[in-house]
């Protein structure tokens, strides 16, 4: 019995030695056929792998999808403000996180933006671009699967590294905050439209340090105008790349949400709260 | 001994041979300026058009996509516009003698756009004349329009500068000789457009006011109701034959009434899109009537003009908001 110990025993803990090669490797190989499962990017941009890993995770798993659309010019006439629009509405998995970046930005990171009790059917802002570049929104799903929509806007570029309008202005300090905005009932949605005096600094431009917008909140109040966890409809985090003066789109489904508070937060812990609709 | 040197020298013209070769090649790869193929045609008696293509700039056309004018007078010839480069100004000036045989009286430079202006350096600087607006304005933009210029059509602005007029011309009216011009001075395409009505011939040179069957463009235009109205006023002169900036000769005022008709239908549609809510990338993509359908260039302008002035349009559709803290 010993002996037959003595033998079985080693031979067992080989094949338990190999199977758990063997598993390791297949482990191994599908990790790294996950990262190689990558598509293609039609665009061929250079940045491609680079600012997926770096904004969605090294094994992030990403498809392209046609359920979203990213409309954008072919060609940026003005580089400091190129006007994108994210169409949600036939997007068929639940939303948990978008994010969106421009590849060829010193900064590529445009917004991230978290769903909270309702999911955003449209997503609207201008971006800034420094060259000829692609851009990206990527919509994470409920299984963790990363929906990407890409454009290429054209341009003769300069956008991140041009001196804001706003710096002309001698006076640009008692208009910052200044706010327009209204709230659209729309067939399908209720649209937000709010447009803010901010120069939105890139941190580019010799001796202007950062300074812009970095978090909104979105809140549906209905009347209470209390913020809270409940009525929280989303956030968004902004960087580098949106534009000065910004305006911003939001659209949300639902006839029972009439009133919204957007909350704006820049760098220098400016907070200027805003209220559109019915009142 | 002897044959060593022999075979030194031997190999040093062999080296200069191809060295002069080379660099001759390399040179005039590098130097040959494409050609324009300017075609003066006669409109009237003693004036002449050189249509531009209906197109954008390009590498291909070399930003060849302006009408330019030129009318013999007895006290010398009157230029409108110079078109787009240093290369078109110096063949254009070349046509003008070769038709002409007579020198240049002045250059007109209807307005501050490099298509209008970037041919100044091949004439005589002291007679350039322009609008004051327009003195103003190119001093102000010329450089990023020069900078936009060699990124589109590249190796055709070679040495191409800017050169503003220095002459300020006003409007009223202008006699040469038996010639009779009337020159008026508008706003609509670019804030200061000069339009010439040549009285003598019934040409009306209505500069980038009015394109016909090629987009118009809008970057700086103080509002699309306003050249719509100046329109108005174009359209009560007495021409026989119309010169648009851009676009074929006419007879009849269809480049006016194509012109108005456009801009009438760019407010509109700016103007309900912003009362909808509408983002600007949304209505890039909106229908083209099929009246303008044989216009060259129209989406590409659309989309441009949507950039230029659709964020106005969609503010004076918001409420202000008060800072509620």
């Amino acid at each position: 019995m010993l002996s037959w110990n003595l033998i079985m025993y080693p031979s067992i803990h080989k094949s338990v030695r190999a199977a758990s090669i063997i598993s390791l490797a297949v482990l191994f190989s599908l990790v790294s056929s996950k990262a190689f499962a990558l598509p293609e990017d039609i665009h061929k941009s250079p940045m491609w792998q680079y600012n997926i890993e770096r904004y969605l995770g090294k094994d992030a798993d990403v498809v392209h999808t046609d359920q979203v659309s990213l409309k954008v010019p072919d060609f940026a006439e003005d580089s400091a403000q190129v006007p994108l629009t994210i169409a949600l509405d036939r997007f068929e998995g639940d939303i948990r996180s978008i994010v969106s970046w421009v590849d060829l930005n010193p900064v590529p990171h445009l917004f991230s933006y978290q769903p909270h009790q309702r999911a955003p059917l449209t997503l609207a802002l201008n971006f800034r671009v420094q060259q000829a570049t692609t851009v990206r929104a990527a919509i994470q799903d409920e299984n963790d699967v990363w929906h990407i929509a890409s454009a290429h806007v054209d341009a003769a570029g300069g956008g991140c590294t041009a001196p804001s309008v706003t710096a002309s202005n001698p006076h640009w300090s008692d208009q910052l905050g200044n706010s327009q905005g209204r709230y659209f009932s729309r067939p399908a949605s209720n649209r937000l439209k709010l447009s803010i005096m901010h120069p939105m600094d890139s941190g580019m431009v010799e001796n202007v340090p950062i300074f812009h917008i970095n978090e909104i909140q979105i809140h549906a109040v209905n009347n209470d105008k209390k913020m809270d966890e409940e009525s929280l409809l989303g956030e968004m985090s902004l960087s580098e790349s949106a534009s000065e003066n910004p305006l911003f789109v939001f659209d949300f489904a639902g006839d029972d949400l009439n009133q919204y508070a957007l909350r704006l937060r820049d760098t220098q812990g400016n907070v200027f709260k805003r209220i559109l609709g019915d009142t | 001994m002897i044959t060593f040197p022999l075979i030194q020298i031997r190999l040093h013209w062999l080296f200069a041979v191809l060295t002069a070769t080379s660099f001759f090649l390399f040179h005039s790869l590098v130097n040959a300026s494409p050609q324009y193929d300017l075609v003066p045609v006669q409109i009237a008696d003693n004036v002449w058009v050189v249509e531009g293509k209906r197109e954008n700039f390009s590498r291909d056309n070399g930003g060849n996509i302006v009408n330019s004018a030129f009318i013999a007078t007895e006290e010398g010839v009157v230029v409108i516009d110079t078109g787009p480069s240093w290369q078109y100004g110096k063949a254009l000036h070349d046509i003008i003698r070769e038709t002409t045989g007579k020198d240049i009286n002045r250059v007109l430079i209807t307005h501050h756009h490099p298509d209008h202006t970037f041919g100044n350096q091949a004439f005589d600087v002291e007679k350039l004349y322009a609008l004051p607006g327009t003195i103003s304005r190119l001093k102000a933009d010329g450089d990023a329009f020069a900078d936009n210029m060699y990124r589109m059509v590249g190796h055709w602005m070679k040495g191409t500068e800017v050169i503003v007029p220095p002459n300020q011309i006003s409007p009223g009216k202008l006699t040469l000789g038996k010639h009779e011009f009337e020159l008026f001075a508008m706003t609509g395409h670019s804030g200061a457009d000069l339009v010439v009505m040549d009285h003598t011939s019934g040409v009306l040179f209505a500069s980038d006011m009015v394109f016909f069957n090629r987009a118009l463009t809008t970057p700086h235009t103080p509002g699309l109701r306003q050249w719509q109205q100046e329109l108005e006023e174009l359209n009560t002169m007495p021409f026989s034959l119309l010169v648009p900036g851009h676009g074929p000769v006419s007879q009849d005022a269809s480049p006016i009434l194509q012109t108005s008709a456009y801009l009438d239908w760019l407010d509109t549609l700016l103007q309900e899109s912003a009362e909808q809510g509408l983002t600007p990338s949304e209505i890039m993509s909106a229908t083209i009537p099929d009246q303008f359908n044989d216009i060259a260039e129209v989406r590409y302008e659309l989309v441009r003009t949507i950039s230029h002035l659709y964020p106005e349009y969609e503010k004076s559709a918001l409420q202000t908001l008060a800072n509620d803290l």
